[in-house]
């Protein structure tokens, strides 16, 4: 039977995913998962009793207004005025999505087409590109460099070249995508970065999309600066957040885009042609976690600061364990992860014949002969940077003790085994 | 000066200074081409936004937009309370993208059972935000600058901004009425495809066409014969089919569902889409699907993951339960989905009465939640305005919202551009109401007939 049916020309190329095997390895339960990012510790527990309230309102297990549950954007609008100190109108200048994820698709199907160049930062999350691609433009790339000459200690001494990033940019540059605190370096922007690329994308008039889902996730003497607050930015900065990433609730997928009405509006077109409404109790549930959290928002017991202060003693601990075990890993200012340089080990996979970069060959046979998993760094770069990138993994830390208890378990044995 | 803000804002002048310490002045916008993507070109109005604008500030009874206003069944709560109190915190955290495992290991049992052939839930079945994601999902995977797609009129007026946004364009082809036999009401079954025109409308550069079976907003159930004339078409041509089944267990008087994928040649070539939120009364969950088999289903999978990548673990772990329940209860008197269209039918039956009562003629459906009606007998309050952009059912509609409290929606939103004054006096109504509504509605109808009766 004739059948010429093959996928769009959008989605040429897009099918594979770095996610699609290292999250098959995570269901084996015999393995220490430290590898995609989500938390195994629970959320906090005014979270969930949210949720069965609001699942228990009839009329909330019903379709809600489509850019945004109104309680939800409202409790948005005001945290978010807060912290960007200026009036945000909760129908217009936000948007409900379905996980950042979904406000990333959002943005870049609503602003970018063919004809368009984006700048990516690498290493960047993964979706950038083919979300990019997706839109038929084209990802420019510029590496993160290691100021230290590969001697890292810390995500800040992972910088930009200015002049580097100065020439990315020409009349086809629609946007840049930032990410801050940036996954998988943990790095956290400072004023004077955010001033540089602030500066091109007025000098270029260049959109900017602020991918902030690790906002509330910095360490001590860090502090995280929203781009749209620069002079000049909020007019061409889409912010995007995540409920996931804040409530340690990955598994609600509800995210939210803020920006100025007349760059938001055109994603909100999107989003209504796309899938229209996100669940309702959902939203409901977490807009009543925001009122609980922005009420206290001067307290340091507020969520936003004291999973932030779970975080960095979880942090601090596996840098002690990675050190321990011989490896150097880089230590983030912000964001739930760390990458760590693997070449110290001197592990010889030469004889994997196989032409994938080192470091997914490293996490595999990590995976195989310590019953432990990372993600490979080269998954989060372009096609010019894997040789830089592939010595490094990503560790997620964000997972209770008894998980760090086995992986201290693993890493405090690797030398014992090796050698 | 921003390029990208519009006219309003290009004399807005930005002076600063950089820390290189020269001022930076904003340029004259150097590309007149507007800040959005061509792709949102056309498709930016939609008939649901200003509708629920307007009906929760002027709207008593509303019959307009599609969801019930009774509770979803007690065991799906329940099963969402189960989930949070006893299921583990890692329900909150993300599942596999496709689809959590157990729920697409019963929807695979489930559409085995009634499409009759095996399934692999892993590579038949993919989860999406709502039936909605599912449509989009398609039209992307699918459609491609240049390709037509045939949509059947009047369509739930979501696949034409989705074929446009995809570079497709659609081709309509209208169910047409026929004349119901004397003394009696007009049936959805009366609207029907006329062959010679449906296979006037595929050409080779048809790539798909989109079947809605029940059919919103008729309410129509396409029957064997039918069905089986769209297969011979996308058959000879080798055109795909999208078939948007939202409403499959909603048909009534002993109609029978059938579904187009399980017809000779159309499993290989058909994407069937589903929706919790219409088969257990919870639209707000937006919990989706589509059954396929692999070669189709593995684009649709790549545009999820490029898109949304994971839909709600918690929603999809309790609609798994619901669809668990309904599993063992299959065909049995308790099943929902025997339960649930006899409860419907009901509901239509009482809101014939009460449309026949006034003189407001309905087009009985045979399945879905909803009814068109002919509500001629009440044109005297909203008079015709020659040359008027907006169609004469719009204005009658928004006016009844606006004077009489009672919403429902112009027939026109479910028609492309070239044919939205077609059915001037027809809208439509949803059913899926407590019978309070329902008497409610039967309130204003009859206060606004005696006023118009005494006028």
């Amino acid at each position: 039977m004739a059948f010429r049916h093959k996928n769009t020309r959008r989605i040429e190329g897009l099918d594979s995913n770095v996610w699609v095997e290292f999250t098959k390895v995570a269901a084996d339960p015999s393995i220490v998962n430290l590898g995609q990012g989500l938390p195994d510790i629970s959320p906090p527990s005014y979270v969930k009793e949210e949720l069965a309230k609001a699942a228990a309102v009839d009329r909330l297990n019903q379709y809600t207004r489509g850019f945004g549950h109104p309680s939800l954007v409202k409790a948005l609008s005001q945290v978010y005025e807060r912290v960007c100190g200026r009036k945000i109108d909760p129908l217009t200048d936000i948007l409900v999505t379905v996980g950042a994820y979904g406000s990333l698709f959002s943005t870049i199907q609503a602003l970018i087409e063919e004809g368009d160049e984006v700048i990516i930062i690498e290493p960047f999350y993964d979706c950038y590109e083919p979300m990019v691609r997706m839109a038929g433009a084209k990802p420019v790339f510029i590496p993160l460099r290691c100021k230290n000459n590969g001697n890292s200690a810390s995500s800040a001494d992972w910088v930009l070249d200015p002049a580097d990033l100065a020439n990315k940019f020409n009349s086809k540059t629609k946007a840049i995508i930032l990410n801050t605190p940036h996954n998988p370096i943990g790095k956290v922007f400072t004023q004077e970065e955010l001033q540089v690329i602030a500066d091109l994308c007025i000098k270029h008039d260049t959109l900017c999309i602020s991918d902030e889902v690790y906002e509330w996730l910095v360490y001590k003497g860090n502090k995280h600066i929203k781009i749209a607050t620069l002079p000049g930015m909020w007019e061409r900065t889409v912010t995007i957040g995540s409920a996931g990433k804040t409530y340690s609730v990955t598994g609600w997928k509800l995210g939210w885009s803020i920006g100025p009405e007349n760059l938001i509006r055109h994603l909100q077109v999107v989003h209504q042609n796309t899938l229209y409404t996100c669940p309702t109790p959902l939203q409901e549930a977490l807009a009543q976690a925001f009122w609980i959290d922005y009420k206290r928002m001067d307290d340091p017991d507020c969520y936003f600061y004291s999973l932030s202060r779970e975080l960095e003693s979880k942090r601090d601990r596996m840098a002690r364990l990675l050190k321990e075990a011989g490896l150097k890993p880089v230590i983030p200012d912000g964001g739930y992860f760390m990458i760590v340089d693997v070449s110290t080990l001197n592990v010889d996979l030469s004889g994997v014949d196989e032409k994938q970069p080192y470091d997914y060959k490293f996490v595999r046979w990590m995976i195989a002969s310590k019953k432990l998993s990372a993600i490979p760094l080269s998954a989060f770069c372009g096609p010019e940077t894997k040789k830089q990138f592939e010595k490094y993994i990503r560790f997620c830390f964000i997972k209770k003790d008894s998980t760090l208890d086995a992986a201290e378990v693993i890493l405090k044995n690797w030398n014992k085994q090796t050698g | 000066m921003l390029r990208r803000a519009g006219s309003s804002l290009r004399h807005f002048l930005v002076e600063r200074k950089s820390s290189a310490g020269y001022s930076l002045c904003s340029r004259e916008a150097k590309m007149s081409r507007p800040v959005q993507a061509r792709r949102l070109e056309g498709i930016d109005k939609n008939v649901w936004v200003e509708f629920v604008k307007l009906a929760a500030t002027y709207s008593k009874v509303n019959l307009g937009q599609g969801f019930p206003d009774f509770p979803a069944p007690d065991f799906l709560q329940e099963a969402l309370k189960r989930a949070l109190s006893e299921g583990t915190h890692m329900l909150h955290q993300y599942t596999r993208a496709f689809g959590h495992p157990p729920l697409v290991k019963v929807l695979a049992q489930i559409f085995e059972k009634v499409l009759g052939r095996e399934l692999d839930p892993m590579t038949n079945v993919m989860v999406t935000v709502g039936a909605y994601q599912a449509l989009f999902c398609c039209f992307q995977a699918f459609v491609d600058e240049g390709d037509e797609v045939v949509v059947i009129e009047p369509f739930f007026d979501c696949y034409e901004p989705m074929v446009k946004m995809a570079g497709g364009t659609s081709v309509f082809v209208p169910l047409r009425p026929k004349a119901p036999k004397d003394g009696k009401l007009m049936s959805s079954a009366d609207w029907q495809l006329d062959p010679a025109e449906l296979a006037s409308k595929f050409s080779e550069r048809t790539k798909a066409i989109v079947l809605n079976s029940p059919n919103n907003p008729l309410g129509k159930v396409f029957s064997r014969g039918e069905l089986e004339l769209i297969a011979e078409l996308c058959v000879k041509h080798d055109v795909l089919c999208i078939s948007d089944e939202v409403y499959e267990w909603l048909v009534y008087d002993g109609k029978e569902h059938i579904r187009i994928a399980s017809l000779p040649g159309m499993w290989d070539r058909t994407v069937t889409i589903g929706s919790a939120g219409k088969t257990f009364s919870a639209t707000g969950w937006k919990v989706g699907w589509t059954v396929g088999p692999d070669r189709l289903l593995q684009h649709v999978r790549t545009v999820h993951q490029n898109s949304v990548y994971h839909c709600a673990t918690i929603a999809q772990e309790a609609v798994a339960q619901g669809f668990q329940r309904e599993l063992t209860l299959y065909g049995k008197p308790e099943s929902y989905f025997v339960q649930l269209p006899k409860t419907l039918q009901q509901k239509r039956d009482l809101l014939i009465q009460i449309l026949v009562a006034v003189g407001i003629k309905p087009i009985v459906p045979e399945g879905t939640y909803f009814l068109v009606a002919d509500i001629s007998e009440f044109k005297s309050d909203v008079p015709e305005v020659p040359n008027s952009d907006e169609p004469y059912d719009c204005r009658f509609t928004k006016w009844m919202m606006k004077n009489k409290g009672l919403a429902a929606i112009p027939l026109s939103t479910f028609y492309s551009e070239a044919h939205k004054n077609n059915y001037p006096n027809f809208i439509r109504f949803c059913f899926a109401k407590e019978e309070a509504t329902l008497k409610a509605a039967n309130d204003i109808l009859q206060k606004w007939k005696k006023e118009k009766t005494s006028s």
